[in-house]
């Protein structure tokens, strides 16, 4: 038997039940829907369908044969895929199309329809096969992929509108910022000035952008110090921070400025860019020295009167009739202990603005160590009458500092030492040798203070909290100690215990403050 | 010993009388003066043995007086005590070449002191 001849079914004799059994087990066997309908019956109905159609579809064969195609549209009848169909099926065309159908359960698919007339001999169209495939899966990926395209294309124009946001913000900070900002490329060139730059010194953007940072303004941006920060600092040391550089400029006069500057490493566009921000400090120097001369002025027409008042009560001390009363003398001692203090606030107030703005200077010069400090216990004693001063140890040396500054440091512990401790007797003061230094104990056996207190008692204007309404003062003069003992090289510091006491030591170094340099 | 004459220069009246006070206690004459201007001419009629002088004063100021001293021959020797409530005015007053520095407000037995030490 052979059912095939040259490939093909043999349509003939013996063979022709097989070959027709065969070739409709290969329909059925196929994956894709097939479908014949009769175009010479009205409406042209569906006369035969594979097993695929029907799994394809969810109907089964007897709902499906008789029916004409159109009833897989279910409702969906506007799809022009349909107008194209009617088109072929009036013409006798073949056609291919992918139109929405919808299963038994009404669930959408996409089928993808193969559509072929099938001819007489006179050429007339008898039938029409559909080969059908469910491509839903194929357009579900079709239509994600479209719709990630577009995502993606959304998410990029947002990305570029949020970039061209941040950039515009940016660029409004550097403008708004009150300092002066350059940007150069490697070979110190001006990509960029802000307005704050432009402003300050008094130039265009057309002057400066894309000029050479040395050459702006007639070179007058050649500035030594400037050239020395960009290429012989800022390649070690990035970045640079508060390089003070003064300059007279032509036509703006001396400016006193604060530079920072940072190169760039990212990797990128931006390598090697230099940032340059420049501070005019020039008003804020000019406004500490007035404030120091204010005050230098101040304190000094304050003392002058006071002159004259601490004058005038030394004599009426000195003319006391001896029959005076006790409370007659207290009085003029209370009075002459005020007008003391007075003079000493008006010292700090000058000491606490010239050590801020850093211009206090030391007069440095060897003196003996030990009669310093006993000259000054002698001088407190003298007017402590309800405590004792008790000195102890020797040093026997003689150091290189500046004399009216410690005896300020010693004067002040000692003070101290008595306005803390109204109630003890005894204050203790130790000197002794400690390697290069000479070391001050002043012992006090006081109020005390807690271990919080201790950490703050050296910042300027700070009161021990309990000490705040029980005794007097601005908190200025501890501050002024440890000033002067850190610009001595020397270190000043507390122990103390609540209700016990405290002990201020400071050392300093006998050979002066250069002495460890060498 | 003898009275001496000390002339005293300060713009301020309140020190000026509070000084002639205090120093009366010398025994010695006080010629006060509130006009740095005059004290060329006061130092020419009253031949001082001692000078006090202010150091900030209008027009004159005390360095300049004190560096006309040192610098005329006739004077050059005369004690000077410089006095001043400014911080910097020991320097001046070591720069000038004065005898003595005191700071104001001053002490009592310590101005005592040094004029004594200086007539």
């Amino acid at each position: 038997m052979n059912t095939f001849e040259r490939g093909k079914f043999l349509f003939s004799g013996a063979t022709k039940n097989e070959s027709f059994e065969l070739l409709t087990k290969a329909l059925d066997a196929s994956i894709s829907g097939i479908i014949i309908t009769d175009n010479s019956q009205p409406d042209n109905p569906i006369v035969y369908c594979n097993g695929a159609f029907e799994s394809m579809s969810g109907y089964s064969r007897n709902e499906i044969i008789g029916h004409n195609c159109r009833f897989l549209q279910a409702d969906d009848r506007s799809q022009k895929e349909r107008e194209i169909l009617a088109k072929a099926v009036n013409e006798g065309l073949g056609c291919t199309v992918e139109i929405r159908n919808y299963k038994k359960n009404g669930d959408l698919f996409w089928n993808e329809l193969y559509m072929s007339p099938v001819k007489d001999g006179d050429g007339k169209v008898t039938h029409f096969i559909g080969v059908q495939n469910d491509v839903t899966y194929r357009k579900k990926v079709e239509h994600d992929l479209r719709q990630q395209k577009a995502n993606m294309e959304k998410m990029v124009e947002e990305r570029t509108l949020a970039l061209r946001d941040s950039e515009a913000f940016l660029t409004s900070i550097i403008e708004t910022v009150r300092e002066g900002l350059l940007v150069l490329d490697p070979n110190f060139t001006v990509l960029s000035a802000n307005y704050h730059f432009l402003k300050t010194f008094k130039v265009t953007v057309e002057e400066t952008v894309g000029k050479q940072l040395y050459a702006l303004g007639n070179n007058q941006w050649d500035i030594p110090l400037l050239r020395n920060l960009l290429v012989k600092i800022l390649p070690t040391n990035n970045p640079v921070v508060d390089f003070e550089v003064e300059h007279e400029f032509p036509h703006i006069g001396k400016k006193l400025m604060l530079l920072n500057a940072y190169r760039i490493e990212l990797e990128g566009q931006f390598k090697d860019q230099i940032l340059l921000a420049i501070e005019d400090i020039t008003e804020r120097k000019e406004i500490e020295r007035r404030k120091d001369d204010f005050l230098s002025i101040a304190s000094h027409e304050l003392k002058t009167p006071l002159t004259t008042i601490k004058g005038y009560m030394q004599v009426i001390e000195r003319s006391l009739p001896s029959e005076a009363s006790e409370k007659f003398k207290s009085t003029i001692g209370k009075v002459s202990q005020y007008v003391e203090r007075l003079n000493n606030l008006i010292s700090e107030l000058l000491d606490v603005s010239r050590i801020q703005t850093g211009n206090i200077e030391l007069h440095e010069a060897r003196f003996e160590f030990d009669k310093m400090v006993s000259d000054v216990v002698d001088g407190i004693q003298s007017s402590a009458h309800n405590h004792k001063i008790i000195l102890k140890g020797k040093t026997n040396t003689s150091i290189l500092a500046d004399e009216t500054h410690i005896i300020q440091v010693l004067n002040n512990l000692l003070s101290n030492a008595i306005k803390y401790g109204p109630d003890s007797e005894i204050i203790e003061v130790n000197i002794s040798n400690v390697s290069e230094y000479v070391k001050v104990s002043v012992k006090d056996f006081g109020v005390g203070m807690s271990a919080q207190d201790t950490k703050r008692v050296f910042e300027r204007f700070f009161r021990g909290s309990e000490i705040q309404q029980r005794f007097p003062g601005m908190g200025i003069g501890l501050y002024v100690c440890d000033q002067i003992i850190k610009n001595h090289k020397g270190t000043l510091w507390v122990e103390s215990q609540k209700g016990k006491g405290s002990i201020f030591s400071f050392t300093l170094p006998k050979n002066g403050k250069g002495s460890d340099e060498q | 010993m003898s009275s001496k004459n000390i002339l005293i220069c300060d713009d301020d009246e309140g020190i000026l009388d509070v000084l002639e006070l205090i120093l009366e206690e010398t025994g010695h004459t006080i010629i006060p003066e509130k006009n740095s201007l005059n004290v060329r001419s006061l130092i020419e009629k009253k031949m001082p043995d001692l000078i006090i002088l202010d150091l900030w004063m209008p027009v004159l100021s005390g360095d300049q007086i004190l560096q006309m001293i040192r610098t005329t021959p006739a004077y050059k020797h005369l004690p000077v005590i410089m006095i001043s409530a400014s911080r910097d005015g020991e320097q001046i007053a070591n720069d000038h070449f004065a005898s003595a520095f005191i700071a104001k407000p001053f002490d009592y037995d310590n101005l005592i002191a040094q004029v004594r030490k200086l007539i």
